[in-house]
């Protein structure tokens, strides 16, 4: 969230710079976490607190040093629209320059951490495919400035086909909104917080029956196993709205921290839907989305994955709902699934009941597990590679496995044990209908790709230099 | 059933046999230094002939993992369809991928040291999703960059969006 020291840098480029500078106010907002540290480990310093003299000298200086710092950075970091892409130069010790084609951008948003939006900033975020959370981010505007500015790099991003929308973007009519009891009642029934509880109260129930102290260890990690999941899903998610904007679908959430994100139609990857033990019950269900450039960006260790919720928890007919909006005409019911073969029930003794797949024109869906129930389902024309394996084991019993790829993200089409030569026929089908899709995906731009240009933007091998800076 | 992870359909390349001997040389290696390393240490602290005991295991070994390396070798071939490329290798653990050609991200050649005292390479291809397990070992150096180019050229003829 705040990080007082400069991100590492790139090779210098020396070119001239023109460009514009972010708001004044933005060192203090991305180091105010700085500042409470520092004032929270001067105050927490028994040594310190006894002179207090030098405990305000030291903190003084902290304060100083880190407005120098923040107001340097902030200085030499300038901004700019080129042609075709952002250009971003920063760094005063190293100079770093970042250029961000919008072809490669995959989403655009605009998020608010609690502390900008005290002070009514916001902060940009350009997702692309390949690259670090934290590559694509933009910080600090107002926040008027940065609605303008996502509705201006939209609009290059998708082509010229939206120019006519570029209407004040106000809150659209929410689709679905989420009601924070049922985003309560789902955490506390999640397979997750009810194993931690558990585990919580008979870890209470050894050390005062058994009076095992011992054990306790190991409460800190099983409370925050149960605090944690809560804290997130009930604040993180608080609100949670759906809507529809001409560029997109549009999720809004979060208490302190609002996030708004656009999912693009046409770049979504697959689906994924996950039913925990309880949820089942309830008919509740939570779907997540593979977007490019979302996802697989757990390297920075922040949300993994945060951008691509669609659903945090939803009854039967919004979950449906939802799926008809991201994939039009798409019905789950209607898809016949294919249950894996009994022998199957040596390798996994329960949940060989719940291997299914089924495949239609569009997309190929996969169910498992029995704990909690994951059903993939991955577009024909957004198929990476297509694999068949098999072990020793599945040798035996004549069983194999056929992996449906796509880029990284929740989703993971894996038809699991299927009867070896039906794998192998659905492999070569597989690779057929990702061949064809992808064929009619290209001579009729489908619905799903309103406002693209048809050869997609992202372009195979042609990287430009500047924009993978992030080692990956 | 040995052809569902090979379909006849195409024809498929088998890989340089001196990907056996790159795989049996750097075994050799690391056991070597295994072998040593235990001949020693068994043979200071408890006694040399626990010391020649751990030597001959390991060469059991070494003669178990020659056989299954060759088996190895042999089971890796690719193929070039006209939209995708094909991968298929194990024995005990087996795998076909299939690839097209558009989803290509980028493809590498690398040979290490060993691997080019003995003049193979491994060509890599590429996709956006790590997964995507498309690694063809123990090419000759010409065949691997001949594939590498090809690779490229179709990749860029047929790239599909993401």
């Amino acid at each position: 969230m705040t990080e007082p020291s400069a991100p590492p840098e790139a090779p210098p480029i020396t070119e001239p710079v023109m460009g514009a500078r972010l708001h004044p106010l933005t060192p203090f907002v991305k180091g105010w976490g700085y500042f409470v540290v520092a004032a929270f480990a001067m105050a927490n310093n028994e040594g310190l607190r006894s002179n207090l003299k030098i405990a305000g000298l030291g903190l003084a200086g902290v304060l100083v040093g880190g407005i120098l710092l923040g107001a340097l950075s902030w200085w030499f970091t300038k901004w700019q629209l080129t042609v075709d892409a952002v250009r971003v130069d920063s760094g005063f010790l190293f100079r770093r320059t970042r250029i961000i084609r919008f072809d490669r951008i995959q989403t655009i948003d605009v998020a608010q951490p609690f502390v900008a939006r005290l002070f009514g900033m916001a902060e940009l975020r350009m997702d692309v495919a390949g690259g670090g959370k934290s590559d694509g981010r933009l910080s600090y505007f107002t926040y008027d400035e940065a609605q303008r500015l996502r509705a201006t790099l939209l609009l290059r991003a998708k082509g010229k086909h939206a120019v006519q929308h570029q209407a004040p973007d106000v809150e659209p009519e929410p689709l679905l909104v989420v009601p924070t009891s049922r985003l309560l009642g789902a955490t506390l029934l999640s397979s997750t917080v009810l194993a931690s509880a558990g585990g919580l109260v008979a870890l209470i129930v050894s050390t005062t029956v058994l009076e095992a102290h011992t054990g306790l260890f190991a409460g800190l990690p099983l409370l925050l196993g149960v605090v944690q999941p809560i804290w997130k899903q009930v604040v993180g998610n608080h609100g949670f709205t759906l809507s529809e904007t001409h560029e997109g679908l549009r999720t809004k959430r979060g208490l302190f921290d609002v996030q708004r994100q656009t999912v693009p139609p046409g770049r979504v990857q697959g689906l994924l839907i996950t039913e925990p033990l309880i949820w089942r019950l309830l008919g509740w269900s939570r779907v997540d989305l593979d977007i490019a450039g979302v996802a697989g960006s757990k390297a920075d260790g922040e949300d993994e994955n945060e951008g691509a919720q669609l659903l945090p928890v939803g009854e039967r007919q919004e979950v449906a709902g939802v799926l008809a909006r991201v994939l039009p005409g798409f019905d789950l019911s209607a898809i016949e699934m294919h249950q894996a073969p009994e022998r199957v029930k040596w390798l996994r003794p329960v949940g060989w009941r719940y291997l299914a797949y089924g495949v239609d024109d569009n997309v190929l869906v996969t169910t498992r597990g029995w704990v909690s129930r994951r059903t993939s389902i991955v577009l024909h024309h957004k198929t990476q590679s297509v694999r068949l394996q098999q072990g020793p084991l599945q040798r035996r019993l004549g069983l194999a496995n056929v992996h449906v790829d796509t880029p990284e993200g929740p989703t993971d089409a894996i038809a699991l044990h299927r009867d070896q030569a039906e794998a192998a026929a659905l492999v070569e089908a597989q690779a057929n209908r990702a061949r064809e899709a992808r064929r009619t995906a290209e001579s009729v731009p489908a619905q799903t790709h309103p406002n693209e240009p048809s050869p997609d933007g992202f372009n195979s091998s042609a990287a430009s230099p500047a924009d993978d800076n992030s080692a990956r | 059933m040995d052809d569902l992870f090979a379909p006849s359909d195409v024809s498929w390349t088998p890989v340089s046999p001196k990907l056996a001997a790159v795989r049996r040389v750097s075994t050799a290696i690391a056991l070597g230094v295994l072998a040593i390393v235990g001949l020693v240490s068994f043979g200071m602290l408890l006694d040399w002939l626990y010391g020649v005991l751990a030597l001959v295991l390991i060469a059991l070994g070494y003669l178990w993992a020659w056989v299954l390396i060759g088996r190895n070798q042999r089971s890796w071939k690719y193929a070039e369809r006209e939209d995708e490329l094909l991968v298929s290798h194990g024995i005990m653990f087996r795998q076909l991928v299939v690839v097209p050609y558009g989803r290509m991200q980028f493809v590498d050649v690398a040979a290490g040291p060993l691997e080019r005292a003995f003049g193979i390479a491994t060509v890599e291809l590429h996709t956006a999703t790590p997964a995507t397990d498309a690694k063809i070992p123990g090419l000759h150096p010409d065949e691997a960059s001949r594939l590498r180019d090809r690779l490229s050229a179709l990749g860029q003829a047929q790239a599909w969006g993401l």
